[in-house]
């Protein structure tokens, strides 16, 4: 793609980061009128769900697994079907491996509960059973907290602020759920993920492939309080997903937004926000080379430490809010490898080579010693692995029967004691393509490249402050009041410039609902 | 003090078992208001956890608790302790030894804390007082939730609601500011919180401890922060400060508040067991000694944990299965172990010589955030921590009754512990020497000769403090006191009240709201609810 220049000078809206956020909230803004322009300081769209060329043939799915979280009421809305997008009929199937030594029980947890409870009857016939059980509670309560998620976030500092109907709503709404599971949906935020699992089921295997959807990404292990939060979070939004991943989306999201009528811009860095001085609404932005666009709405859909301490002026926003985003906690845990395979991958154990999603931990145990790891700045000796094999259903992204893996790792350390460097990437590189060795014998011989990607080269590729794969760590504190106080609800002290990534309400991950509200509340006012 | 009496009377208005002071504030209230109460303690000494006893001739230990940090004020009026001989002795510091030579000192003089903290960081050192005051200020609203039985979410009572809003009032009565505090106090771990405060770790480690003393929780755990509250509840009542030792003892509280409900006529029996509660057509109708003898009453107040409670003196079969299953799941997990020691003399800390005035308050163990996440993986993996945090006090400097003259009593209170410890709990009496020894060599890192000065040794684990105190698995605050195990969920959801499933029985300790430590709250507030709900 050629570098190019704004076709104008002035836009109603200018949106920066054309990530899959980025190119919602342009598009909502569009829709309603607006003339938009989307920057973007890389080469391609798509932010963190971006196809990634990392060996000449072989291209990757973008950073992020996991697109059940998606939301089907924004794929309608936007028509992203008309521009290409297909959902998945159910929930992926994920083939549980089990702990690193490749021998033990494995587990087949497909997306159709019954399917999955009868495989895991095969290990114990009680958590087969209960597994029903769990889903089933999960449907119920579902409903109610997709109602909080989905819907913008309430001021907690000022509740009275959401407005005494608003509140009355939401109260009802849990209460509908009756007296006993109204306690219960308290009892279990503050949870950890491991006690709460544990209430359910005996399988080591089965809780610790519940567990790492909760701590992925995260600064938490299955034993930390409130990483249950987390799991609900996870659960109550996870619908089927997306054919052909984060590009897929991307790809769909930026026709819909160019249809609407956006601009996009790549390869257009922003170097700062312009505001006239503390108090003054937004004006613009300058980009790197100098050019100036101005517009009197500003949307950043990248990180807000990024927005609000590198990308305004010194002394534009009050200092106390200056310090609470020094202080919003954005430390990488995830590490990339992606592996160019000449051939398909077969996992032992599988009846054929078309597993697509993976992952290693054969115990809860397995997965908190490997957090462990980062608490002391270490990357784990035996970090667990989120395998997917995106060419299985899109052998397109490899030569002719080759294979892409992509892999995240947990846990490794954007801090890491004595840093990144070479030797740091190839010792965990090593570490990896050996587990995965003992699951899928014979891969390593196949391997054409492999590719790492440190916390601290997350951070650098996308632009994400501490390679915080969702813009600021998920946790019962930021993620009830995110990022502060003052930008609860997308607005920011500066009138006109708003957030509206994965560093706002609902959070990170590929879900198209930060963009969707932040779109909402720039369009309110 | 009466060994093994009998009871007065055939039957009466409450029974209250465990003398813990817990039962006791319970006896002493329902007493005061005219009821005929007897109490019955299965040891031969009174107090629970809040005990004293000669263990080695001449020194009088604080066996289980050792400081008084909680004790509400107005239950210390209401009751009038101090004529039935309490007496709190501040504690004048708090202590920190490092291993590479440094030590850190918090005075209750403020000045000169800012001092001692200004040789670690002179940004910390002005923001330290600023925190005091912002925490004092929080605290205030945390009496509001401590001094009243948990509010109840799930009523549709009006009077539930106007207690909600009265408290949501309280709330919003403080600037955004202090409640945005107030939220991240409630929601994150000790660490990130005072990360946002402050910047040597020298500081943050010792002030982060307070947020897991007791849990099965690390010091990043979230969650934790809400506890750094208690170091400052005591300042806003203004009887005393946050922490002090008991003279005598802690037991010493127990027999003030002992005497104290005796003076109003309860009646009070040691050594004598209840096996289990007596049941009538569903209702507690007294109760029965392991001597087979009943006693009947009005109703039963049970001082002990919630598992004893209705796993053992209840008993499943008598219960509701859906509240066995919330009961099974009320996390007890006891975290920590005790270590008593007599000494010849006065130990000398090689980091700060010299038998000073440093050594008058309690002396923390924790020189790094590091080191009390090691500890914490110890015990997650299922073994007592190889380098543990210390707690240690010598209450004979400030109190010479507890220790012959010149000798010295070191009570060390010792996280982590864990009660599941991987061998299985029952393996614990052959643990014990091990985990008495780890913590005499952690101690000896800054105590070079401490070993010769020793005289007298108790070492108490999880097991012991159930065997011996009937803590199930030796949690001290008779159930984890995380968040969802707090207010309306503690012990169980709807059963927040000291009521209970089993008609005419109520639980009146620390595994009800607001839970543990010599606090005295589930008593009282137990009480009052049944005098007020006109149950006896």
């Amino acid at each position: 793609m050629a570098r190019a220049a704004p076709q104008s000078s002035t836009y109603d809206a200018i949106v920066i980061g054309a990530g899959h956020n980025g190119l919602t909230c342009a598009t909502w803004l569009a829709k309603a009128g607006r003339r938009v322009l989307v920057v973007e300081s890389r080469d391609r769209v798509g932010g963190m769900a971006a196809s990634e060329e990392f060996h000449p043939g072989y291209r990757s799915v973008g950073l992020l697994h996991d697109t059940t979280g998606v939301r089907l009421e924004v794929v309608r809305a936007l028509e992203l079907a008309r521009h290409g997008l297909k959902v998945r009929s159910c929930r992926p199937s994920i083939l549980v491996l089990g702990d690193g030594s490749g021998g033990g029980p494995r587990l087949l947890l497909s997306g159709v509960p019954a399917q999955a409870a009868r495989e895991i009857s095969r290990l114990s016939s009680l958590d087969g059973e209960a597994y029903l059980k769990y889903r089933a509670f999960l449907d119920r309560i579902g409903p109610v907290l997709r109602g909080f998620l989905d819907e913008p976030p309430v001021n907690l500092i000022d509740i009275e602020s959401a407005g005494i109907w608003n509140l009355m709503k939401r109260a009802l709404r849990v209460r509908r759920l009756g007296a006993k599971e109204m306690m219960e949906l308290m009892r279990l935020p503050p949870m950890s993920v491991a006690d709460w699992l544990g209430e359910w089921f005996e399988t080591d295997l089965l809780k610790a492939a519940l567990a790492l959807d909760a701590v992925a990404g995260t600064w938490m292990g299955p034993r930390s309080p409130t990483s249950n939060m987390l799991l609900l979070m996870h659960e109550a939004a996870a619908g089927p997903g997306i054919e052909g991943g984060g590009p897929a989306l991307a790809a769909a999201l930026e026709k819909a937004a160019r249809a609407a009528g956006v601009e996009i811009l790549t390869e257009a860095r922003v170097e700062r926000i312009l505001v006239d001085g503390a108090a003054s609404p937004v004006k613009g932005v300058a980009l790197s080379g100098g050019a100036v666009v101005s517009a009197t709405v500003v949307a950043a859909s990248c990180d807000p430490k990024q927005v609000l301490l590198k990308l305004l002026a010194p002394g534009t926003i009050p200092y106390r809010l200056e310090h609470r985003m020094e202080g919003f906690r954005a430390r990488g845990t995830t590490a990339q490898v992606l592996l160019a395979v000449k051939g398909p991958v077969r996992f032992a154990g599988a009846t054929d080579d078309q597993v697509e999603f993976a992952r290693t931990g054969g115990s809860l145990v397995e997965i908190e010693r490997a957090f462990d790891a980062v608490k002391y700045r270490r990357a784990s000796q035996t970090p667990i692995l989120d395998i997917h094999v995106p060419t299985v259903s899109r052998p397109e992204l490899a030569p002719t029967g080759g294979s892409v893996v992509s892999i995240l790792v947990h846990f490794a350390p954007y801090d890491l004691e004595g840093g990144w460097d070479d030797l740091q990437r190839r010792a965990l590189g090593d570490r990896v393509v050996a587990i995965l060795e003992t699951q899928a014998p014979g891969v390593t011989a196949g391997i054409v490249r492999g590719e790492v990607l440190s916390p601290a080269d997350i951070e650098t590729r996308y632009g994400v402050t501490g390679g915080q794969i969702h813009h600021g760590e998920h946790a019962l504190d930021q993620i009830l009041i995110r990022p502060a106080p003052e930008c609860v609800g997308y607005r920011t002290p500066v009138p006109g410039l708003y957030l509206c990534g994965g560093g706002s309400h609902p959070g990170g991950g590929l879900t198209c609902q930060p963009g969707t509200l932040a779109a909402r509340a720039i369009l309110k006012s | 003090m009466s060994q093994a009496a009998r009871p007065a009377r055939s039957s009466y208005d409450a029974v209250v078992v465990g003398g813990g002071h817990n039962g006791l504030v319970c006896a002493a209230y329902l007493a005061k208001a005219g009821r005929k109460v007897l109490v019955l303690e299965r040891r031969h000494v009174l107090g629970g956890a809040a005990v004293s006893e000669e263990l080695h001739p001449g020194f009088t230990f604080s066996v289980c608790s050792y400081v008084v940090s909680l004790m509400r004020p107005h239950i210390i009026r209401e009751l009038d302790l101090p004529r039935h001989g309490m007496e709190l002795i501040p504690l004048e510091a708090s202590f920190l030894p490092l291993p590479d030579g440094r030590s850190l000192c918090r005075w209750a003089d403020k000045e000169r804390t800012r001092r001692e903290i200004e040789t670690f960081s002179k940004k910390d050192a002005e923001v330290y007082p600023e925190f005091g005051l912002a925490m004092t200020r929080l605290a205030r609203f945390a009496k509001h939730v401590i001094d009243q039985p948990a509010p109840d979410p799930a009523s549709l009572d009006p009077r539930e609601l106007a207690r909600l809003l009265r408290l949501g009032r309280a709330l919003q009565g403080f600037d955004a500011e202090a409640r945005y505090l107030n939220f991240q106090l409630m929601t994150m771990s000790a660490v990130d919180f005072l990360d946002r405060w402050f910047e040597s770790p020298v500081l943050k480690s010792p002030m982060s401890v307070s947020g897991i003393i007791g849990t099965f929780l690390g010091v990043r755990s979230p969650g934790t922060a809400y506890v750094l509250l208690h170091h400052y509840m005591g300042e806003i009542d203004g009887a005393f400060r946050a922490w002090g030792f008991s003279k005598g003892g802690t037991g010493g509280v127990s027999r003030a508040i002992a005497s104290a409900a005796r003076g109003f006529g309860a009646e009070i029996l040691t050594s004598t067991p209840v096996s289990r509660v007596l049941l009538e057509g569903g209702r507690a109708a007294g109760v029965v000694l392991e001597n087979g003898d009943e006693i009947r009453s009005k109703v039963v107040v049970s001082g002990l944990d919630p598992h004893r409670t209705f796993l053992k003196l209840v008993g499943e079969r008598n219960l509701d299965p859906e509240f066995v299953v919330q009961i099974r799941r009320y996390k007890m997990r006891g975290s920590s172990g005790k270590v008593n020691i007599a000494l010849d003399r006065l130990p000398e800390f090689k980091c700060r010589p010299g038998d000073g005035l440093h050594l008058q308050g309690d002396i923390a163990i924790c020189p790094s955030i590091d080191y009390l996440e090691r500890a914490h993986d110890d015990a997650k993996y299922g073994d007592f921590s190889r380098r543990p945090y210390i707690n240690a006090v010598i209450p004979s400097i400030s109190d010479p009754s507890v220790a012959p003259p010149g000798k010295h009593i070191l009570s060390c209170f010792v996280q982590y512990a864990p009660y599941q410890i991987k061998e299985g709990p029952s393996h614990w009496p052959q643990r014990r020497e091990a985990f008495g020894e780890a913590v005499i060599d952690t101690l000896e890192e800054y105590i070079p000769n401490l070993r010769s000065l020793i005289l007298f040794k108790q070492v108490l684990t999880p097991w012991d403090l159930e065997q011996e105190f009937g803590l199930t698995e030796g949690n001290i605050f008779h159930g984890e006191l995380s968040l969802e195990q707090l207010l309306f969920l503690r012990p169980a959801a709807g059963w927040a009240r000291y009521r209970t499933p089993v008609r005419r029985l109520w639980l009146a300790a620390s595994g009800a709201h607001p839970g543990g430590g010599i606090m005295g709250s589930p008593g009282e507030l137990a009480a009052k609810t049944m005098l007020t709900e006109g149950e006896i």
